[in-house]
């Protein structure tokens, strides 16, 4: 079963088999990269005598960043905040953030897990990781990983709850990118 | 008649499977030592094979026959972007080997694309080199008839891969097509992918039966063993070359793996029980592949004689 709500793939000309290989290949692909619960809807149109190669998704609601509090515990210790780390995925972006915010000074680590912040103020909101700017990253990876190889002009418009790739062997005209676009609507009210 | 096999076992006492081959007048190939596991690419004459069973079943060894030992393989993707690589190509030639082959892979270029993908000269030249190649394509059925150009010029045989059916009549260039086998992104691991690659492996030795026929119309002054061995024997040197098959073979020749300047005498000069030298019963050249030396056996026809 597909775990987006919608998945259309259509290609041009007698091509079933490339239709049904990319499906499983963009489903592979989206599941190395761990960005397939992030997107809705998956339209794909693909015309390879022309040739190009057309993504259109949408995006499940948007992953809020990630702060110090989500990262670890924090207590209020004498002389400042104790953080306990539990996710040690983001030490490095969270020593990072917490030295551009204090200083380096006033940051000690006097365990690999613990981390204690000589201040007043509390660090639980500093930001540790935008994850979805990562997530539009990966997601960028994943579709240039996805398209045929050839194509190298390349086309991107991301939006905060959807994402258009367009890559061609030719150079991308307004008129195909108009007629990609004519194209994933029908898909859309298909 | 000699038969390829390949002996796996361990490495505690192997030396006697290499003499065993040696007095019964074959040819160890390949030596590759994994810890303490050894894997020999052997040609052992048809009639004492049951010689060598005995003993490998007493060293508690397996041997199985290599039906590609003895030849080079080259494995062509449009290019070594992670498109291609790693699972349908490295999946394909680690089978190949698995078989007995020398495999190398190779990514074009040039070679992606529909309208846009090209192959070069030197590219042809060195396919041209091996005894049979791979060509891996995709899933679209038109990408795969456009790019014929890529393989039109090749003179060895091409087995072509890709994912749809598609008819033989209708990629007239290709030596055979198998199907099913197109871009994908995980390994080879259900019983039908696997079955796809058995095909592969097929289509490459029917492949190489027919240059063999070829080869047998009018056959080459001496085997390809035979002048590894003496090459082997003669200019020791290539024993320190540091490739893992420092003397690859092919069907009609071998390669050298020494720089071709420096011992291109030394391989021309190499002599033989019968009184005659490399020089004269084989064309030494460079080849397409690094700086190695590029020996083609010449046939009876234009030596007269053969032994």
């Amino acid at each position: 079963m597909d775990p987006m709500e919608v998945f259309k793939i259509e290609v041009t000309g007698q091509e079933e088999y490339g239709a049904k290989k990319y499906r499983e290949l963009i489903m592979d692909i989206l599941q190395d990269l761990g960005l397939i619960r992030s997107i809705g809807r998956l339209y794909v149109y693909i015309d390879i005598l022309k040739p190009f190669f057309a993504v259109y998704g949408l995006l499940r609601s948007g992953i809020p960043p990630l702060t110090a509090k989500d990262v670890g515990d924090v207590m209020r210790v004498s002389g400042g905040y104790q953080i306990k780390i539990n996710d040690e995925e983001h030490m490095a972006d969270l020593l990072r953030a917490l030295w551009e915010h204090y200083g380096r000074e006033r940051v000690e680590q006097p365990a690999r897990d613990m981390l204690i912040i000589a201040s007043d103020t509390s660090p639980s909101e500093i930001v540790v990781a935008d994850l979805e700017a990562e997530f539009l990253q990966d997601l960028t990876d994943a579709l240039v990983r996805v398209a045929p190889e050839g194509f190298r002009n390349r086309r991107n418009e991301m939006t905060k709850d959807s994402f258009l790739f367009v890559a061609a062997e030719e150079s991308l005209t307004p008129e195909i990118l108009s007629e990609i676009k004519k194209k994933i609507r029908e898909m859309e009210n298909a | 008649m000699l038969e390829p096999v390949m002996f796996t076992g361990g490495l505690y006492k192997h030396d006697l499977v290499v003499e065993l081959v040696e007095d019964l007048g074959g040819y160890i190939l390949q030596k590759n030592v994994t810890q303490s596991e050894i894997i020999l690419l052997i040609l052992v004459p048809s009639e004492d094979k049951a010689a060598l069973e005995d003993l490998s079943k007493e060293l508690r060894g397996e041997l199985v026959r290599a039906p590609l030992a003895g030849t080079e393989v080259a494995v062509v993707t449009p290019t070594l972007a992670i498109h291609h690589l790693p699972h349908t190509a490295c999946d394909i030639a680690e089978y190949l080997r698995r078989h007995g082959s020398k495999t190398n892979m190779m990514g074009l270029a040039r070679g992606v694309g529909r309208e846009i993908a090209q192959i070069n000269e030197y590219e042809t030249a060195l396919i041209n080199e091996h005894d049979a190649a791979v060509f891996i394509f995709g899933n679209f059925q038109e990408c795969i008839k456009k790019k014929e150009g890529l393989y039109r010029n090749i003179t060895v045989p091409v087995v072509v891969t890709g994912g749809p059916q598609i008819e033989a009549s209708e990629l007239p260039y290709a030596f055979e097509y198998v199907p099913a086998i197109g871009r994908v992104a995980h390994r080879a691991r259900k019983a039908t992918e696997i079955g796809t690659l058995d095909r592969i492996v097929e289509s490459i030795g029917r492949a190489l039966d027919k240059t063999r026929t070829t080869i047998a119309k009018d056959p080459l002054t001496t085997s390809p063993p035979r002048v590894m061995d003496a090459v082997r024997e003669q200019v020791p040197d290539v024993m320190f070359s540091y490739s893992p098959l420092p003397i690859a073979l092919n069907l009609n020749g071998v390669r050298v793996k020494l720089p071709f300047e420096a011992y291109k005498d030394a391989v021309s000069s190499v002599s033989f029980d019968e009184g005659v030298k490399l020089g004269e019963i084989a064309t030494i050249r460079p080849s397409r592949m690094k700086d190695y030396i590029l020996v083609r056996i010449l046939p009876a026809s234009e030596t007269g004689f053969v032994f």
